[in-house]
């Protein structure tokens, strides 16, 4: 056993913090080893030397003061706590005070007023929003006019989406979208004009305008679009139309299929 | 048995309910009061370093985590405090060691019958005394089996085994010291 381990167990035997299977462990290598059990005997009578130094009692003064201190410890933490419990009473003791109680009266009698007098008003605001809607309305039917006479396609497509944004349209706006429909030379802005004429399906003259723009289309997809919608809305009247547009020389082959197929799919 | 372990009741102290550090005190008074007195040899010197352990764990009760023993964070503190004692009454010791050992013969032989065995105990006091601070101080932690030998280690700052080693050390001096007393 090395020097260090020895030393270790003889005070870990010492001091009682062996267990049963390390005390026989170690009393076993004691009997084996003379020379180590030899050592072990001195320091033995040496720590129950130890264990037989007396130490007196303390006295009941020790007590004393140590539960003096206790109680001024405790009581100086309920002060405390009861110091930042005072510190909100206060602010509510004052609260209760003649004049700031008057103050709040005030500010409460004010506030009431205030709220009644806006409740009062708040019927002109709405008001003034209807006048204003109707007003916003007009202004862009006449931006919607004017962007669709503009030069520039993105302008007249501004104008096409302008008109989307239009909850009422008026006949002006509708005949200037189907104008657009049938004369503008840019594909995408007619193409643009047919779904936002799609919005005011109920209105016989989008109906009648968009039946009428048939045989003025010469663009293949527009062609196509057209004859998609005329077969989604069943209508009849876009037969004799379509059967006109067919007998054109230029058609394109797949569109007259498409027309054939829509034909006779509307009747 | 306790019904609250140590490390319950200074959890309690800890958050806030103060009450329960008179259950700790009362189970570790004499412990306490054995340590300092086997240190410094004066009774009225080791109350009051019981007083400032005591006060030293509330006012320091926040860095109790409750992790490691109870005993072990208490004996910690009253080490930090015998260590301040020593250093304000270095020069004082001396005298105090000697009124110390009379004060512990009287008490000998009030008590004692056998005189060879006064005499024994009598010369192993002194033999103390004249064992130096850290391994008087060593000694008497390991005589608290409670206290684990990894936890001493905590306390001095080494390891389990290097505690135990110094631990036997200490032991080995003060028997020679012993011997060399006893010769004369």
């Amino acid at each position: 056993m090395e020097k260090e381990t020895f030393e270790s167990k003889v005070i870990d035997f010492l001091s009682d913090r062996m267990n049963e299977a390390e005390i026989k462990e170690f009393e076993k290598f004691l009997n084996d080893h003379s020379e180590y059990q030899v050592q072990f005997d001195a320091l033995s009578r040496t720590w129950r030397g130890v264990d037989g130094i007396e130490v007196p009692e303390p006295t009941e003064n020790m007590d004393v003061r140590f539960f003096e201190m206790l109680q001024s410890e405790i009581e100086k933490e309920k002060n405390a706590k009861d110091d930042s419990e005072s510190w909100f009473s206060k602010i509510l003791e004052g609260l209760w005070k003649p004049q700031v109680a008057y103050s709040i009266l005030l500010l409460t009698i004010g506030l009431t007023a205030g709220y009644l007098m806006n409740a009062d008003t708040s019927s002109v605001p709405m008001k003034t929003t209807i006048v204003g809607n109707s007003e916003t309305e007009e202004v862009r039917e006449q931006l919607v006019l004017t962007l669709l006479d503009q030069p520039s396609a993105n302008k007249r497509l501004q104008g096409i989406s302008e008109a989307n944004k239009i909850s009422k349209v008026d006949e002006t706006v509708i005949k200037a979208l189907l104008k657009t429909l049938n004369n503008d030379p840019n594909v995408n802005v007619r193409l643009a004009a047919i779904a936002s004429l799609t919005n005011y399906l109920d209105n016989p003259i989008v109906r009648e305008g968009l039946v009428q723009s048939i045989i003025k289309q010469d663009s293949p997809i527009v062609q196509v679009t057209l004859a998609n919608l005329m077969v989604a809305l069943q209508e009849k009247k876009s037969v004799e139309p379509f059967r006109t547009l067919m007998r054109t020389k230029e058609l394109n082959e797949s569109v007259k299929e498409k027309l054939e197929t829509s034909i006779k799919s509307i009747i | 048995m306790h019904a609250l372990t140590d490390n319950a009741l200074m959890l309690k102290v800890k958050s806030g309910d103060l009450d329960k550090l008179g259950l700790l005190y009362e189970r570790h008074k004499k412990r306490l009061f054995g340590f300092f007195y086997n240190m410094n040899r004066s009774a009225s010197v080791s109350e009051d370093l019981v007083q400032n352990v005591f006060v030293r764990m509330l006012k320091y009760r926040h860095t109790f985590t409750g992790e490691g023993s109870f005993l072990a964070w208490m004996f910690r503190t009253a080490r930090n405090v015998n260590h301040d004692y020593y250093r304000k009454h270095k020069n004082e010791n001396n005298q105090s060691e000697l009124s110390s050992i009379e004060y512990k013969l009287e008490d000998s032989e009030n008590f004692n019958s056998d005189m060879d065995k006064d005499d024994d105990i009598a010369i192993l006091n002194r033999a103390m005394q004249k064992l130096p601070h850290e391994k008087r101080e060593i000694l008497m932690l390991s005589k608290y089996k409670e206290i684990k030998f990894s936890e001493i280690g905590e306390i001095l700052g080494c390891s389990e085994g290097a505690a135990k080693v110094k631990a036997h050390r200490a032991l080995k001096d003060l028997r020679e010291i012993y011997l060399q007393m006893e010769i004369r």
